[in-house]
């Protein structure tokens, strides 16, 4: 296994009833890099992250991550192997506060066997997430019910991050938001690449990634189209990709940078 | 925006509606507000509260099970024939009566979970099952004069309180501590406040529902113990119709219908508020029959409440 990548995804076929939805997709993460994942709706974006986050398993192909391969069979085995994944609809619980709904499943515990929830650690904890983060939230002891659309998503990173995930996957981090918010959280998906992390970053919005990714992973139907250099690209190199694919006649922009696809 | 801080308020309505029916059946009739009456109103309600507190497990955690009131009915078949049929200890009768009831209870959490029906339908199916075991066993005969330990679950007292206050008062005190200080308590208000949610957190959520169920059926064969004991008597048509009192309770309590939220002290309220209900009006003479028809109309109340108050939350968060 190579191990300049951090994750390697080999042949992943994923199938719902009829449809195939991924038709034996190869991906490779590399250390420390952010990554867009970009495709028009349906081409599977959303589909082949969830199943690195253990929220769907593979019916075929190999992961391996670090360089030893995984078995990825629920979300529990991601989280084990350093994966972290914001949700687009942010899996957030609205009944519950800010602190609650960062470190629910991966409670602070006290007290004979663990029984016990240690509500002091877990908010101590969280201030300093929040204050880590340099996220505006006002109170860890607030329902989410109650947050805009940006805290809300600042909740979510928050989760992600605060269990020292190596690789981290946001859906559509920035549909939802304001221009300004959208700003804020670009910062910090910088600020995470700088600690180390590795991001693959979903998003239909393509100057996003042409900010802040350094390669970009094109799919369409299920397949890989190309993985294109974003030093190297346009944003018309990338929309055309997504629009035609690699396998229409004049898209050989000159500084495309084409992987194997075998 | 609204400042009124509404979840607190709500969290206190059934407290202010307890007291209102209070103050208003003092005036309907002398014997209302006295000590003898009240304490009867404790102590006949013992059982419902209990129930009420297993099936807030199982509704927090965003579930229903309508077959406790024939759990009750088949485990306390089982229990009374065990002590006055078959002559068999008290202790063996109450522990196999206990397996019994948790064991219906895991059996609808198993169907629930492993044929992922509607808990409502399951239960409901369950329920009927329940039923038609315990008037097989039972031959629908009465089975009475139980062994005077028995009677001790009721008779008995604890600090000068009745055992079955006493139980009351500790299982409450217990599940309220389960809830707010255990990380099981906050993964029963995550599963019930977002089931993907809480399974993409890496939380089991079958084993979770399978739990909550379990417990539900054990609470429920604890309540049953407490009412064959104090009857004295055992039929398979005592406890049906309990289902019914726990879930308005519930409702009225405010224990959310969709999950996720709830309180003990509020559920208690609840139950003590059908219970004013149906003795003021008993003393009122107002009759039976009517009562039914106002139970009927609470739990539409407090159901079209609930969805009041969770399209008023929607429509606040939109706008925020």
């Amino acid at each position: 296994m190579n191990t300049d990548y951090i994750v390697e995804m080999k042949g992943i076929h994923k199938r719902f009833g009829g449809i195939h939805a991924l038709k034996g997709v190869d991906l490779e993460l590399r250390r420390g890099e952010i990554m867009g994942i970009v495709g028009d709706n349906g081409a599977g974006k959303s589909t082949l992250m969830k199943i690195l986050s253990g929220a769907y398993v593979a019916d075929e192909g190999e992961i391996y991550v670090d360089g030893k391969q995984a078995h990825i069979r629920s979300p529990q085995d991601a989280f084990n192997l350093g994966i972290g994944m914001i949700y687009q609809d942010l899996a957030l619980f609205n009944n519950l506060d800010v602190a609650r709904n960062i470190f629910i499943g991966r409670e602070c515990a006290r007290g004979p066997f663990g029984l016990l929830l240690d509500k002091k650690s877990m908010y101590k904890k969280t201030e300093e997430l929040i204050q880590e983060l340099r996220v505006d939230i006002s109170s860890v002891r607030l329902n989410v019910a109650r947050m805009s659309g940006g805290q809300r998503q600042m909740v979510a990173c928050a989760r992600a991050i605060a269990f020292e995930s190596k690789i981290l996957i946001m859906d559509e981090p920035t549909a939802a938001l304001g221009v300004t918010e959208a700003g804020k959280l670009l910062g910090l998906i910088r600020n995470l690449k700088d600690r180390g992390i590795a991001i693959l970053l979903i998003t239909q919005r393509i100057p996003d990634v042409l900010a802040i990714a350094d390669r970009v992973f094109v799919l369409k139907g299920g397949q890989r189209q190309a993985v294109l250099d974003v030093s190297q690209v346009t944003l018309d190199d990338v929309v055309t990709m997504i629009v035609r694919g690699k396998d229409r006649n004049g898209v050989q922009a000159p500084s495309v940078e084409y992987r194997s696809f075998g | 925006m609204s400042r009124i801080p509404w979840n607190g308020l709500r969290k206190y309505t059934v407290l202010f509606v307890l007291l209102a029916l209070m103050g208003l059946f003092s005036l309907t009739s002398p014997y209302f507000l006295t000590l003898r009456n009240l304490t009867n109103i404790v102590t006949q309600n013992t059982y419902f509260i209990i129930v009420a507190v297993g099936l807030s497990f199982v509704m927090i955690g965003g579930g229903i099970d309508l077959s406790v009131g024939y759990q009750m009915s088949l485990v306390g078949v089982v229990t009374a024939m065990l002590m006055v049929v078959h002559n068999q200890p008290v202790w063996l009768a109450v522990t196999v009566g206990l397996l019994l009831g948790t064991g219906l209870g895991m059996i609808n959490g198993l169907i629930v979970t492993r044929i992922k029906i509607f808990p409502l339908i399951a239960t409901l199916a369950t329920s009927v099952i329940f039923q038609g075991i315990s008037y097989m066993i039972s031959e629908s005969k009465t089975y009475r004069n139980y062994p005077e330990e028995f009677l001790l679950f009721t008779k008995g007292n604890v600090l000068g309180i009745p055992f079955d206050v006493f139980l009351t008062l500790v299982i409450v005190i217990l599940a309220s501590l389960v809830y707010y200080e255990t990380t099981f308590g906050l993964r029963v208000m995550a599963l019930g406040g977002n089931e993907e949610a809480s399974r993409l957190a890496g939380i089991n959520t079958r084993r979770m529902k399978v739990a909550l169920y379990t417990i539900c059926g054990f609470l429920t064969a604890i309540a049953t113990m407490v009412m064959i004991s104090k009857a004295n008597t055992t039929h398979s048509s005592f406890g049906p119709g309990t289902e019914f009192i726990a879930l308005t309770a519930a409702l009225v309590g405010g224990i959310s219908f969709m999950g996720g939220e709830g309180n003990m002290p509020a559920l208690v309220a609840g139950v003590f508020v059908l219970a004013v209900l149906g003795n003021g009006m008993q003393l009122a003479n107002w009759g039976t029959y009517p009562q039914y028809i106002v139970r009927g109309l609470i739990l539409l109340g407090a159901v079209a409440f609930d969805e009041y108050q969770r399209s008023a939350r929607r429509l606040r968060r939109r706008s925020s």
